[in-house]
Parts: C-alpha cells; structure tokens; sequence
C-alpha cells in the first residue's frame, strides 16, 4: 500500500525531511490518496457498551425516498438492505447526533446517549 | 431507594460551559455537583480551530501559565479556494505570541479537564460516567432535579444548569427548544495528522509555540460550510464543517470532503508525510443568535452548545470562549437566585441580561443575520472563484497584451461565476452592515 | 479509604487487577508508544475479574479489597472501584517517573510482582480469595497469578470462564466452583478449596455500575499506594489464619476426558505442478453447493438438515453418535451456577 505519495508513506525522516512525493493529476495537482474507512475508524477509542444507543424503525425507512443517514453519517453507520430497511450499527457511533437530524420520517431514529461512561472517547479533540 | 442527594445546583456535563458555571457556584460557597457521561471531562468534545482565552482573565488570572495550550496561534489566515486556485488574506502578529496572548490550539480532553479540574479545586464535585437521563420536577412543574443512568438514582437541587452540549436532550425535555432545524446546524469533521514539530515549523513558518489557523471557504463541492487547518504541537488538524440538510442532500460522504481539502495543491504541500491519528465528528449550532432556545425555566438554565452559543459568523469562529462566558454568568445568575431563594424563571432572568451587557449575547445579537449571509449560496459557490479569479486576472502578465484595467478585469470574473455586479454590490452591503 | 483489622475474621476477597491504557498510541515513523492515560480502563477480564470478586464476597457477606499495580494515571478508575464499595490499594508499577527503582524492577519479574501484591495485601489480612484477569497485573503474560498463589500458599486454578461461591452447607467449608474449557466446547468442573487464587476470562459476567452515591463519595477518595516492597510475611504456612481454616488441599477435578474430533483423511492431489495441488487442496476451482435455504422449519427439522448435511459430506459418520459427556465431581448442584 506505501505506493509514492501515500499519506502512509514512512520513509525518508531520519534526517527531518520528509518524503516528498504525490501522484500528479492531469492538471499537475498533488493528490493525495485517502485510506480506507476501517483504517480511519481504527485510531479512534471506542467503548461500546451493551445497549445500542440508536434503534431505527426499518418499517419506516421503507417509505424513505431520501436515506440521508447513509451518506451523512460520518462513521458510516447505516446501510440500506435489499428489502429497503437500514441497517444500523452503534458501536462506532460519533454520538454526533447527524442521523436523527437528518432523517426526514419522524420515529424513525431513536438516538439517546449510551450508557455513561461507554460510547467514543476523544483523545485529541 | 435511597434519599436523592441533595445540592445547591447541579450542573448537566464537564464541558468549557459546565466548569464554568460549577466554578462560578463553587466559589460562591455553593455546593455544585457536575454530571458528565463520559469518562473524563472533553471526551465526548471536538472543536475546530482556535481557543481564545480572553474571557478567562477575569475568571482565572494568567491562566496562561497554567492552560493546557498546544500552540499560540499568531497566524490566522482566511483563505478562498476553487479547486485548484487559492487566495488567502494572511494576517501575523507577533503579540499574539506572547502574554496575555489571543488564540490558542489546544486539545479539548486537556484543555476541558484543566477548566473542570479548577471547577474541582474550587470545591465542585464532578461525577464522571454518569448520563443525566431526564429531569426531575416537582407537582408544579419547576425543575427540582435530575435523573441519571447510575441505578435511576436522582439528583436535586434548585437550579439545574444543563450545559449537555448540542444534542441538548434536556433543553428539548424542558420545551426550551421544542424542536431542532437541522438547517440550523452543521457537521464538523476532522482528521488529526501526526507531523513533527519541525516540519510543522519549516512548512507554517513557525517556531516554539507559535501556531497557524487557516480558515477556508469554497472547499466543499459547494455544501455550505467550509474548512479549517490549524497547528497543534506535533500534530495539524485538518478538517471541514458543512451544512446538514446540505450535506444529505449532496449525498456525499463527509470524510471525502477532508480528502479534497487535503488532496488541494495549497493545502497538500503542508501535510504530506503525515498519519492520521483520530478522526473525530462533532455537530455545531451554528443558527446563530435567532436559533437560541429560551435560556431559563423554571430552576433550570441552559448555556454553552446547548443554548447554541457557538459564533459562526465568517470572519469569526468561536465557540469555547462562549461556552465558558454563558457558563460562568449561568453560575453567577444561579447563585443570585439561590441567595434571594427565587429560582424561578423570573429569578434566574439575570441570566439573559448579564450576557446580554457582555460579548456573549452583544456579539451574537449584533452578527445575528451573519450566519444566513456566510452559508448563503453567492458566498459558498461563487464568490470563491469569482476572488480567485479576479487575483489571476490583476497578477497574470499577459505581455505583449497590455494589461486589462481593474474593472475589466472584475467584469470578467463575475460574468464567469454567474454574479451581477448589483448582487456583488447588495452582498458588500449586507456585509457591511451585518459586520461594520 | 477503610482500615481493616487484620485479625478480623470476615471473607476476604481480592482483585488484582491489570488497569492499563487500553488505547496507546503508536508513531506510525518511529514506533514509539505513547500513554497519555486518556484510554486507561478495564480489559474484559478484569471487569469480569471484579464482578466475580464482588459476587463472591457477596455470598460469602465479606470485604472485597482491589489491589492493581500501575502508575499514577489508573486512579481515576480506581475511583470507579473505590464507588462500588471496595477498598482500593495501588502498588506504583510502570511509568512513574517518581517510582523508579523497584517499579522498574518490578515491570519484567512476574515473581517479584506476586511478592509486591501479598505484600500489599497485608494490612488487609489473609485473602482466602484472589481473583485475577487471565492477563495478569504484571505485563500480561499471566503467570503471576501462580506465583502469587505460591506467595499466599493458596489452591490456585487459572484461565477459568466461570467461578461462583458453592452454596452453603453442602460441603464441609466453603468452596468454589470453577469452570474452565476443554476441546469442542466442553467444560471441566473443578472444586476449588480456599484460600484459593484464581484467573477469569472476560466472559460470562459484566462489571456492574457503581451506584450514584458511592460515585459521589468516592471522588473524593483518597487512594493508598503500597511500597513496591518484595518482602512478604504471608509466609507458606498454608494461610493458616484464613477465614474458613478448611485446609482441603487441593483442587479437586470431575473424571473427565477429551473429546477430538476426527479428522478425514484426504489423499494428496497426484499432479506434477504445485499449483494444481494447491487448488485441490483449498478447493478454489471445485463448485460448491449453493446456500440452501431449508425454513422456515423447526429446530428439529434443522438439526436434522444441518446433521444431514455434515454426514453427506464426510464429516460425520451417520447415524451420529455424540460422546457423552465428562462425568462432573459428585455432588455439585448443577442450578448452582
């Protein structure tokens, strides 16, 4: 995966530089790839409770023609089944509050907090 | 059951808001009782940019010695970009960088747990790990106390002060604000990059404890919002804040809005090499003074997120310094009531009128129609690039062509982005009066 | 913090727990690792640990002391503990800058670890239970468990997934039972006499939440710290001074045997190229038997399905005949779990 110009690249800081690198777009920009969504949740501290702290009501997603959740969700928590129900997990859950904000059916997230002292720990906020 | 405890107030979460106001109780004499979920003060809590510590002078003198502060900022700089242009208006201070200073970056799990800490010291008893599950009211209605997740086991006290933060479920209990617009908030994002001291140094241009805030508009495909970079001290944290009905309604992912700002030939060079260390989402109030909720009820008081505090109004980003300023009057206006032995409404309105005489209610009643102007659709989408193309336009030599005047060269840009000159000139208007 | 007279007679039951920082962090360029202490907590086995200690000085009515080696960071979570109700020692171990020394020493000898904790331990009296994590207090190898068995002269039976006090009367003293696991989900049952230590696997139980009150009382708490001393009086008298003085010796186990299951034997694939040979073996190339969906249908019916199917396919020979199971030591009561 450490292809030049990775954000993960991890050579060349013995002397304090740093690699230099990046793959060049047609318009001769830097870019820089992005890592993968379990690698990015895997620096965060979780502590996940027992109870689920959201319950969505499949029932009512069903009629939902916007599913906001799915893509709005920073921890990307919500995935749409093939018989048009969400499927939800909380354990990696933000506690953000970006699900029940932008469902547009009333009742169909329930959102609370998760029991005290369980639910993501900030190191570096 | 066991006879509830029994306090002067309690105050619902160890956030900037909550210590603030336990301190301000507990140095009245006051026994205060702060109720936090999670399980140290700041671990449910991420900001974007830069703490300003002003308001700490009257509440802890040369607080600076003591504050958990990663970096002084002395650069901010606001930056517009297209997707591959960036102008930016990059202001520098060198008395930024020594005391009594202005910004700080700061980590909110130190920096939170240093406000609670001093809460502490004063003699405010902070329980961690405990939710405050709903409010507890007496025959007539009036708050008299909370319940929490500990065995259902209560908590009382004349004064409730639910500093809870933007999800405020106990502000939506009491009916303060019976229902939250999403329109009215907006998802903060960010990614938190390992980088050394002295690349962050070389690249910033920075030395010691000085530190850059870069604040950035037109990096979110058009989503209203925009991004922020600043400097810890061995890490940057990079991230975007947009819209919510927004965001859902683009469909896109919030991360890939980090990835672009990244990936942006003027923010790139900056972070390359860098690992990322936590990746964090936080919702904001940002609506602004119009969005408040009502700030008392009966033997109950909302401050910080919760009254949605948080100033987002362009130029200026701030939300910890409100927090700590609602929190501190909300302490001071609960220990009034509890002398006069009124905690009512009507007792605790010193409340509104203490923020009202001071920056926090001023700033936002004065910037109130900022918000609708910064996230409307000409700032997001268009000016950006009319800007940066309006700098290309007067710093392009274009020899043997003789250089274009100004205003054909302004004419040029706006007919490109779509923006009448008379639209350019009602939003310098609006600007002008909403910030003059 | 409680004074306990070490001549009173009441169950004394002991966690020894590993509280460390559950969340380091790793530089990425350099390797190193870094403890803020923000991520400080509980591993499952230790909660598991402290609830089985809890529940257990609940059946026996005793004290519940906490003893955990680590710096100064685990304090907040040993006030987590101090609010359900038991007496907190912590032994300095680790990175505290101030407890260098022994400390040191201490961090890579799990023996001297042991002799610290009973050391510890003597102010409180004689344990006639320790219960540990199955990684213990020293750096999770957990084999200090049984050297502090030996320290305290006690039965030990490590790596267990269940533990309850025996119910009173049925046995001359009291006694514990214990569940540890063998092959293919069976379990042995062992009888364990006090003074015991023993090792729990995070299963099976939940640490419970401290009550309200005794959150409220216990930040305030002062929490002791114990000289990382190596000198123990506990001696191997055989914990002479124990509360039950039921000197059973040792561990008994139920007659039990292992059950293996049979291997099939399969001829190596005859072909020249490895490679051939490989995707015999793995069956890349092979079709499989598409999912079947067969309800919905009874549990009966899909036993049966799901045996049918095992048996076609040569895992098991039909009609099944399971092994019985390990006799259990005579007389316990199986709803005594």
């Amino acid at each position: 995966m450490s292809e030049p110009g990775s954000v993960n690249e991890t050579t060349g800081a013995a002397d304090g530089s740093l690699p230099l690198g990046g793959d060049t777009t047609p318009t001769g920009a830097l870019r820089w790839r992005g890592i993968s969504f379990e690698e990015r949740m895997a620096g965060v501290d979780f502590r996940v409770g027992a109870r689920a702290h959201i319950t969505v009501d499949s029932d009512v997603c069903r009629s939902c023609t916007t599913r906001g959740c799915v893509t709005a969700c920073p921890a990307n928590l919500f995935a749409p089944t093939s018989d048009g129900g969400i499927l939800f997990n909380y354990e990696e859950c933000f506690e953000c509050g970006t699900c029940y904000m932008v469902c547009n059916s009333e009742g169909a997230i329930t959102w609370t907090y998760p029991d005290g002292g369980h639910g993501v720990v900030f190191h570096h906020g | 059951m066991t006879e509830p405890s029994a306090f002067d107030a309690v105050v619902v979460g160890a956030g900037p808001a909550g210590s603030a106001a336990a301190l301000a109780l507990a140095r009245a004499g006051r026994s205060v009782v702060m109720v936090e979920r999670g399980p140290f003060a700041g671990s449910k809590n991420v900001y974007g940019g830069v703490v300003y510590g002003r308001v700490l002078d009257d509440i802890i003198p040369t607080w600076w010695n003591e504050v958990p502060v990663e970096r002084w900022v002395v650069r901010r700089s606001t930056m517009m970009m297209t997707e591959d242009q960036s102008l930016a208006i990059d202001y520098r201070s060198h008395a930024w960088g020594v005391a009594p200073y202005n910004g700080m970056t700061t980590v909110r799990s130190h920096f939170d747990s240093w406000l609670a800490g001093q809460a502490t010291e004063a003699g405010a008893q902070l329980v961690t790990s405990t939710v405050a599950t709903g409010l507890v009211r007496d025959s007539a209605g009036r708050v008299i106390g909370i319940r929490t997740d500990r065995d259902g086991a209560e908590l009382r006290a004349p004064v409730v002060i639910a500093c809870d933060g933007v999800n405020s479920l106990l502000a939506k209990e009491a009916g303060l604000l019976p229902r939250a617009e999403a329109s009215h908030y907006t998802l903060g994002v960010k990614e938190v990059l390992d980088l050394p001291a002295e690349a962050i140094n070389e690249r910033f241009g920075v030395r010691g404890h000085e530190g850059v805030d870069i604040e950035i508009l037109g990096c979110t495909r058009g989503i209203p919002g925009g991004g922020f970079l600043y400097t810890n001290a061995e890490t940057v944290s990079v991230g975007v804040v947009v819209s919510l009905p927004h965001l859902a309604e683009a469909k896109v992912r919030p991360e890939e809005l980090i990835a672009d700002l990244k990936a942006h030939p003027s923010i790139a060079p900056y972070l390359r090499g860098s690992h990322l260390r936590e990746y964090a989402a936080h919702l904001v109030p940002e609506g602004g003074y119009d969005t408040m909720p009502t700030l008392a009820a009966d033997g109950m008081m909302v401050a910080g997120d919760a009254a949605a505090m948080t100033l987002a109004a362009g130029l200026w980003l701030e939300g910890v310094n409100f927090a700590i300023g609602s929190g501190y009057a909300a302490g001071r206006a609960a220990d009034r009531a509890i002398a006069v032995g009124d905690c009512s409404a009507r007792g605790l309105a010193s409340y509104r009128a203490d923020l009202e005489n001071q920056f926090v209610l001023a700033d936002h009643k004065r910037l109130r129609k900022a918000p609708a102007l910064v996230l409307s659709e000409r700032v997001q989408q268009r000016y950006p690039g009319l800007l940066c193309d309006l700098a290309e336009g007067m710093f392009t030599v274009t020899n043997p062509t003789p250089k274009a005047g100004g205003l054909r060269v302004t004419r040029a840009a706006a007919a490109k982005h779509g923006v009448k000159l008379r639209e350019l000139a009602v939003d310098t208007i609006r600007g002008m009066r909403i910030f003059g | 913090m409680t004074t306990v007279d070490a001549t009173t007679r009441s169950p004394l039951v002991v966690a020894c727990l590993r509280i460390t920082d559950l969340h380091p962090e790793v530089d990425l360029l350099t390797g190193a690792v870094t403890r803020d202490g923000l991520g400080v907590g509980l591993s499952p086995a230790d909660a598991a640990a402290l609830e089985h200690a809890l529940r257990i000085a609940e059946a026996w009515t005793g004290r519940v002391v906490v003893v955990a080696a680590g710096p100064r960071y685990i304090v907040p979570v040993l006030r987590e503990v101090v609010a359900l109700g038991a007496a907190v020692v912590r032994i300095p171990y680790g990175d505290d800058a101030s407890d260098h020394g022994q400390a040191a020493e201490l961090a890579g000898d799990e023996h001297g670890l042991a002799r610290a904790v009973a050391a510890a331990l003597i102010p409180f009296g004689t344990p006639d239970l320790v219960v540990c994590g199955d990684h213990s207090v020293d750096r999770g190898t957990g084999a200090m468990p049984a050297f502090l068995a030996h320290e305290l002269g006690a039965a030990q039976a490590l790596g267990l997934v269940a533990l309850t006090a025996e119910r009173a009367g049925q046995t001359s003293g009291p006694t514990l039972i214990a569940e540890r696991r063998l092959d293919a989900g069976w379990r042995e049952r062992l009888r364990v006499p006090i003074p015991a230590v023993c090792s729990v696997e995070g299963a099976g139980v939940r640490l419970r939440r401290a009550p309200l009150s005794g959150a409220l009382a216990a930040g305030s708490a002062v929490i002791a710290s114990a000289p990382a001393t190596t000198t123990t009086t506990h001696g191997t008298d055989g914990g002479a001074d124990s509360w039950a003085d039921n000197q059973s010796g040792s561990v008994h186990i139920g007659a039990t045997r292992a059950f293996e299951p049979r291997t099939r034997v399969r001829p190596a694939p005859d072909s020249a190229d490895p490679r051939i040979r490989l995707l015999a073996l793995t069956g890349a190339l092979v079709a499989h038997d598409p999912p079947t969906v067969i309800g919905p249908v009874g549990a009966a019916e899909a036993a049966d399905a799901l045996i049918g199917f095992l048996v076609r396919h040569g895992y098991l020979d039909g009609p099944p005949t399971p092994p019985a199971p390990p006799t259990p030591p005579a007389p316990i009561d199986p709803g005594d779990r």
